[in-house]
């Protein structure tokens, strides 16, 4: 069997795509947090590059890409090289199998896996091994310390992220992305009691996952300079950036496809539904970073283990009871 | 111009790369690349650099496991040994080991030894490779395995290995507890 050339082709411009969503979405993501950090301190935040500052992403990107690359003489070639890679590759992989929903009968998904939602598991946990590689191989206290609390924490929150997820599976009944997204055509998960508390604990972790405020100990700015990644400079520092935002839409896209019926909604285009839901996610996220202070290590990890795990675990419990009922 | 644009199209539909030359390609390439990780593992100097080594070496395998038509244990493997497994590792080393330390040697006096055992262990794997009656794959689908009849296979048939293996864990998680609380 052949592959013919146009299916290379397209192939290749399906990836261009796909690799240009990811950074223009970064770079606007970027801006709406400084606009919704700014206008919830009643500030208005970048403002003179292009209309109300739409603009100074693109010419962040450019100043960042013409920054001289440092590499400080103490530090581990091999892993200070490798981490950006490991930061933001595993996440670019995961677009493989986000359902985008529809446009003119043609279906938005690279690829819908019938493992979908594992792959996607399965990717976001080795992003961790990019945060270790910094953080041990900076050869700083402080890189150090921002990768030990980052590994401890994103460990810890995994297990109620899935078991969140695995609640939503077990609902629809299949691991692919588009048949958990068709499960919901009637009713969103999100609507049923049992599945609200999988949602709150999803989103919950999936903070945690992406460090961010309240749980951003790993680069707790005040504690830790900048946590794992204060050595990096220029193009490197972008990529963790670039790998952090990125995320931040990963996690939103799965709790949109997940609990809140995915790119399924009335009048709207599903593509503009996706859109809506997992923007709208991604806000609430910088809402709420902005409102809430940090939390301490040990209440960090407490919170995880005391509190989250348990929880899921017996709304695990109570979904299978309430299928086989 | 119409002779034109019929020799594109023709190029653009019946020329291409060959899918078992692909297929074949990135199998050997995986398999190459997962055999130097492996050396790497156990030849590096570096400690940190021997776990990112063993983090590739499982990838390539996952890859492999792809290859096979077996997506769901390529995603569990990633899953286990590479998000688990090796950031455990990772995490041990962060907390015993400095850049600045020095470089371990990956040889002492029991290196005969050990090599000797490795020889028999390898010639016993051979003789079963070469032993068994392989079975031709079909070339379709037939063999893929749904996770569906797999997790009704882990729940009835493999009810048993499956108990046994999450008693283990279990007894292991409570001995790691009882160790770490012996110290206080």
């Amino acid at each position: 069997m052949i592959i013919p050339v146009l299916t290379l082709i397209i192939m290749l411009i399906v990836g261009a795509v796909v690799l240009g969503f990811i950074a223009v979405s970064a770079m606007f993501l970027i801006w709406w947090e400084r606009k919704v950090s700014a206008h919830i301190q009643t500030r208005y935040g970048p403002m003179r590059v292009g209309w109300h500052g739409a603009l100074q992403s693109v010419a962040d990107v450019i100043k960042l890409l013409l920054k001289e690359n440092i590499t400080p003489s103490g530090v581990d070639r091999l892993s200070w090289w490798l981490a950006p890679f490991f930061a933001v590759v595993p996440v670019v992989m995961v677009f493989v199998c986000i359902p985008f929903g529809n446009i003119f009968g043609i279906e938005l998904i690279a690829r819908d896996l019938n493992i979908g939602i594992l792959y996607i598991m399965a990717l976001t946990s080795i992003c961790v091994l990019g945060i270790f590689m910094a953080g041990w191989g900076s050869n700083n206290k402080y890189s150090l310390l921002g990768g030990m609390r980052s590994a401890a924490q994103i460990v810890s929150y995994e297990i109620p992220l899935v078991l969140a997820m695995v609640t939503a599976v077990m609902f629809a009944g299949s691991l692919s992305m588009q048949k958990i997204v068709e499960a919901q055509k009637g009713l969103w998960f999100v609507f049923q009691p049992n599945m609200a508390i999988a949602f709150a604990i999803f989103i919950i972790a999936g903070t945690a996952e992406v460090n961010r405020t309240p749980f951003d100990i790993p680069e707790a700015e005040s504690e830790l300079v900048a946590g794992f990644h204060t050595e990096y400079s220029g193009m490197k520092f972008a990529m963790f950036f670039l790998g952090e935002y990125t995320n931040m839409f990963v996690i939103s896209a799965l709790a949109a496809t997940l609990f809140l019926g995915g790119w399924s909604g009335p009048f709207l285009p599903p593509v503009i539904w996706f859109l809506i839901k997992t923007y709208g996610l991604v806000t609430f996220m910088m809402w709420i970073r902005w409102t809430l202070p940090r939390v301490r290590v040990d209440q960090l990890m407490g919170f995880a283990w005391k509190v989250l795990t348990p929880v899921s675990f017996a709304n695990l419990i109570v979904a299978g009871w309430i299928l086989m009922k | 111009m119409n002779g034109l644009i019929q020799t594109l199209s023709d190029i653009l539909n019946n020329y291409g790369l060959r899918q078992e030359f692909a297929i074949r390609a990135c199998f050997y390439s995986l398999a190459v690349l997962a055999c130097i990780f492996g050396l790497g593992v156990v030849t590096l100097r570096n400690i940190f650099h021997c776990a990112i080594s063993l983090a590739m070496t499982l990838f390539c395998i996952a890859g492999i496991y792809l290859f096979l038509n077996a997506e769901f244990l390529a995603a569990v493997q990633v899953l286990i040994y590479v998000g688990a497994i090796v950031t455990l590792f990772l995490f041990a080393i962060m907390l015993t080991a400095k850049i600045g330390d020095r470089s371990i040697r990956q040889t002492n006096k029991q290196v005969l030894a050990s090599l000797a055992v490795s020889a028999a262990i390898l010639s016993l794997f051979v003789s079963i490779i070469i032993g068994s009656p392989w079975k031709k794959a079909a070339a379709d689908d037939t063999l893929r395995l749904g996770i569906g009849e797999l997790g009704k296979a882990l729940m009835s048939v493999y009810a048993l290995p499956f108990e046994a293996i999450s008693l283990i864990l279990l007894a292991a998680l409570v001995g790691a507890i009882v160790i770490g609380k012996a110290g206080k």
